[in-house]
């Protein structure tokens, strides 16, 4: 089996201008790996509709564009015309989209492929992927562990080699955290940054659309093909960048801080091991990093809970079975269409979130939760704009644990909460955050360092973030050269 | 003692903007059943609410003719509730920001004037219109998301009178704000009245009557509720709060549920619309376009002698009054005359408006001006008024054709008047006698002898002239 698939985009683009292969047989490459590999990294693969789009391609001179017929995998809560959209949900399970999310439009007018929909958390809502209707992905670097998520399936799907690109979406972690648990790059970029039309709503002052990919360089290109403004999408903005334009720029005389928050005891000591070497790379290379102390950093988890379920009880409140998607066959009334339709079609999770979500937002308890949360969240933000007066990043674990069994959570909903103790505060702040890939546990499980940047600063991070890549002796595709 | 009615209102109306509040899709009433709808109307996962700027000048509009001051820093807010007719399942209002606060709207009621209180009014998106048969219902999502704004009066109305006035009112001033087009009946204004009595200052139990299909019927509705509440007390009963509809045919509330206990909407600030501020520039563009209000133009019209009867006339018919707006400088009263009766006989008759015929605002004024000098007399005006409408000649030109140029030869006037002097013996010595009215009787008979043709104008001096000589 040819493994053009493998190299990177650059190389790709090399061959198919020379016209040495197709997109034709990328697509292929994809489809054979896919149909072999037992990761359950998707839920709907459109083999006939990639083709169909790769002859078209065939007819046409290649151009200047690195994305151009490249594969993509897309997260299962992104719309994609013509194509299944379920939300790893029963409620969605037949639904097929009518129109395609903005940055759909964006992928396809790029050219690239779309090999089908990815695995995930039920609407979003997890960090194992296990609450997927369709069951859970597998990590590629070790079957019986969980990829993270609620990306998990895009995560799975590049890791293991399936597809080079894939987007995710993160409202609290949802990208970051399964790229650190199958070591991959993952990036949340600025709130705004990549428009949500077309994203089922999970909750919608979070909520943001990401790049995976292999490497640092190729997410920052990926980036650049998806973020632009969308006017469909009111808090969406665009800067007309290059987010790759500062890779390969010194980075003496940075300045880094790191939490103390990120490296204390709620860390598995071999990550913070891990954060520390970095520490060291980046100091014998010129780098200021100081160790700071930020306020109200531990009080995340308590504000995501109330914000994001808040959220999530009025999003989700138009899956009813009037209009679209599951609908219980025999209702007595309108009440008993509501109340049996969300019972057998959400999971115990989304169900269990839309509860919470509604009593904190039920009477007196909005103003005594939901608007106490958006104030903290506020005071949060500012805490974050004082580090980025004086330092350029802010570095520190992905998670503060690597990828552990299938099933280890059980039905413990905290536990999925403290998975993304040290992701969600980009999320409140609505900074960018990228995971890279930084080296390996004693069970070869990848750890992943985060780095967060100020408001519309990706190009930053994507510049340290390669620096750091170029530094480290590691082989985080290995688990694709098994294939 | 007797009881004291408390009564406030709540008025919804739409806003007749072109396109819907939070997408793309028309704001047409009467298109077939959902044909002005697309994914966000239909709360389909994924979409994302727009903000039709056009509804906030609307809206500012309608602040400004109910005196109410703007909230400059405003948001939209989630009002979650489950029914079929509410897409998303919410509905996106305004709770913590309505657009306008503290206004007021003047009425007159027993010659005297009164200040109606309005405690806020407040931006929001209309659900489907459902429609039921025995066997199911059906929705259009066609009135889904239409703007709508609520204005609501604090409970300062103490009467029926004042009710019905205080609607009337606002229907005015919102029609002549060209923001909404007010039709009940299309359910494009939708009143609900909470009605309570009490024999002490302490406010009663507030009962909600909603839906009223029209003005007076939110006076019946009031009137019947008060007695009804009178008499339930009377006998010693308690009232609870609850809502109740008017029977349009029974002329009667009936009761439609009783009122638990603080309705929990969870409101929570819309995360997908960001904060609006209203800047001077943007409200002194949206107020640019608003017109003179009636009682400006009721003003006008007094002072130009046209009969009161007429004044209401032309005020009600607001097309009337927008175009005499450009004629303020002519005779008023001929000019309103010949809006209200023959030009409106013929918009009817042809099913037209004034802007589609040919009759050019250049054309009208000189019309006004020759009826006003007697150039032309009402008989002539009625002749050529098809030529008038449906020709582009000029008013010379049509009467050249038809002949019907007044005679303004000295000559022919002295010698048509020395005739009917000779013939009328009897009414000349009448007016000499001091029978003033004599002098028309005459005057008709000198324009019956012209056949109508001889300038009026010139006759009557000429007339005067000789009698008095």
């Amino acid at each position: 089996m040819s493994k053009y698939i493998d190299l990177s985009i650059k190389e790709i683009h090399e061959l198919l201008k020379e016209k040495k292969i197709t997109p034709t047989i990328l697509v292929n490459e994809c489809f054979e790996r896919i149909e072999k590999s037992d990761l359950n990294a998707f839920i709907t693969l459109d083999k006939e509709g990639a083709l169909k789009r790769v002859s078209e391609l065939e007819k046409m001179e290649v151009p200047d564009d690195l994305l151009f017929g490249i594969p993509i995998a897309i997260k299962d809560n992104i719309m994609v015309k013509d194509m299944k959209c379920t939300c790893a949900s029963r409620m969605l399970d037949n639904f097929v989209s009518i129109y395609d999310a903005g940055c759909i439009d964006l992928v396809k007018n790029h050219n690239m492929i779309i090999i089908g929909k990815t695995n995930m958390d039920e609407f979003a809502m997890g960090s194992t992927s296990e609450t997927s209707y369709y069951g859970a992905p597998h990590n590629p670097w070790n079957k019986d562990k969980v990829t993270g998520g609620s990306s998990g399936g895009s995560a799975a799907s590049v890791s293991g080699g399936l597809v080079p690109l894939a987007l995710g979406s993160d409202t609290g972690g949802s990208v970051r955290q399964p790229s650190s648990f199958t070591g991959i790059v993952g990036m949340k970029p600025t709130y705004g940054r990549v428009s949500r039309y077309g994203l089922v709503a999970f909750a919608s002052s979070l909520d943001q659309i990401g790049p995976m990919t292999r490497n640092v360089y190729e997410n920052a290109l990926l980036l650049n093909g998806i973020s632009a403004l969308d006017n469909r999408d009111l808090t969406s903005f665009a800067t007309n960048e290059d987010f790759t334009r500062k890779i390969g720029e010194s980075i003496k005389n940075f300045k880094v801080a790191i939490p103390s928050y990120f490296i204390s005891d709620i860390v598995d000591s071999e990550i913070k091991n891990k954060v520390m070497d970095i520490k060291k790379l980046l100091e014998d290379n010129g780098v200021l990093v100081d160790i700071v102390d930020i306020k109200h950093i531990d009080k995340t988890v308590t504000l995501y809970q109330i914000i994001a379920m808040g959220e999530a009880s009025s999003n989700l409140a138009r899956f009813d079975g009037v209009r679209y998607g599951y609908s219980y066959d025999e209702p007595s009334s309108l009440d008993d269409l509501y109340s049996k339709t969300r019972r057998f079609g959400f999971g115990n999770e989304v169900k269990r979130r839309i509860m919470v979500g509604s009593y904190l937002l039920s009477g007196e308890n909005a103003k005594i939760y939901y608007n106490k949360a958006l104030e903290i969240r506020d005071d949060l933000q500012k805490n974050f704009f004082k580090v980025f007066d004086k330092y350029d990043l802010i570095i520190g674990p992905t998670t503060a644990r690597c990828a552990y069994n299938l099933g280890e959570n059980g039905d413990n909903p905290l536990k999925s909460f403290m998975d993304d103790i040290l992701v969600m505060h980009a999320n409140m702040g609505g900074f960018p955050s990228l995971s890279m890939p930084v080296g390996f546990n004693h069970e070869h499980l990848p750890i992943g360092l985060q780095i967060i940047g100020n408001l519309r600063d990706e190009a930053t991070i994507y510049q340290l973030a390669s620096f750091i890549e170029k530094n480290i002796d590691e082989d985080f595709g290995g688990v694709r050269n098994e294939l | 003692m007797s009881y004291k009615k408390t009564i406030g209102i709540e008025v919804h109306c739409e806003l007749k903007t072109k396109e819907k509040i939070f997408s793309p899709s028309l704001n047409n009433y009467g298109s077939m059943a959902n044909m002005n709808a697309n994914v966000i109307d239909f709360g389909y996962p994924g979409t994302l609410p727009l903000l039709n700027k056009e509804v906030l000048e609307y809206a500012i509009r309608a602040c400004k003719v109910l005196n109410l001051k703007i909230t400059r820093d405003m948001h939209f807010d989630r009002k979650n509730y489950f029914y079929a007719d509410n897409p998303k399942n919410f509905q996106i209002t305004q709770n913590e920001t309505p657009i306008g606060r503290e206004g007021y709207v003047e009425i007159e009621i027993n010659g005297e004037k009164k200040k109606i209180e309005i405690l806020e009014m407040h931006i929001e998106e209309d659900t489907c219109k459902s429609v039921h048969s025995e066997k199911n219902s059906l929705l259009d999502f066609n009135r889904a998301g239409v703007p709508l704004i609520e204005i609501v009066t604090k409970p300062c109305m103490h009467s029926e009178e004042e009710a019905v006035k205080y609607l009337e009112k606002l229907r005015e001033l919102l029609l002549y704000a060209d923001v909404s087009d007010c039709k009940i009946e299309e359910g494009s204004m939708r009143c609900d009245t909470n009605v309570s009595i009490s024999k002490t200052e302490e406010f009663g139990t507030k009962i909600e009557v909603k839906n009223i299909g029209s003005i007076s019927n939110v006076g019946e509705a009031i009137k019947f509720e008060a007695k009804r509440q009178e008499e339930i007390l009377e006998k010693g009963d308690v009232l609870h709060e609850e809502t109740r509809r008017f029977d349009d045919k029974k002329r009667e509330t009936i009761l439609m549920r009783v009122k638990e206990t603080g309705n929990d909407y969870r409101y929570f600030p819309e995360p997908d619309i960001p904060f609006v501020h209203l800047t001077d520039e943007f409200i002194n563009n949206s107020l640019s376009s608003l017109k003179r209000m009636p009682d400006e133009r009721r003003i006008d019209y007094e002072k130009s002698g046209i009969l009161p009867i007429n004044i209401e006339k032309i005020i009600a018919n607001k097309e009337i009054s927008d175009y005499l707006e450009k004629f303020l400088d002519c005779n008023l009263v001929i000019a309103s005359n010949l809006l209200l009766g023959d030009i409106s006989a013929y918009l009817n008759k042809n099913n037209k408006k004034i802007e589609e015929t040919m009759l050019e605002d250049k054309k009208f004024r000189e019309l006004v001006l020759k009826l006003d000098k007697g150039d032309i007399t009402n008989k002539i005006f009625k002749e050529i008024l098809d030529d008038l409408m449906e020709t582009d000649k000029s008013i010379d030109k049509i009467l050249d054709e038809k002949g019907l140029n007044l005679v303004n030869d000295d000559n022919l006037i002295d010698s048509i008047i020395d005739k009917v002097i000779s013939e009328n013996e009897k009414i000349v010595n009448d007016y000499k006698s001091g029978n003033t009215r004599s002098a028309k009787a005459l005057m008709g008979l000198v324009m019956k002898e012209g056949k109508g043709k001889i300038n009026p104008s010139i006759a009557n001096t000429k007339l005067m002239e000789k009698l008095d000589a």
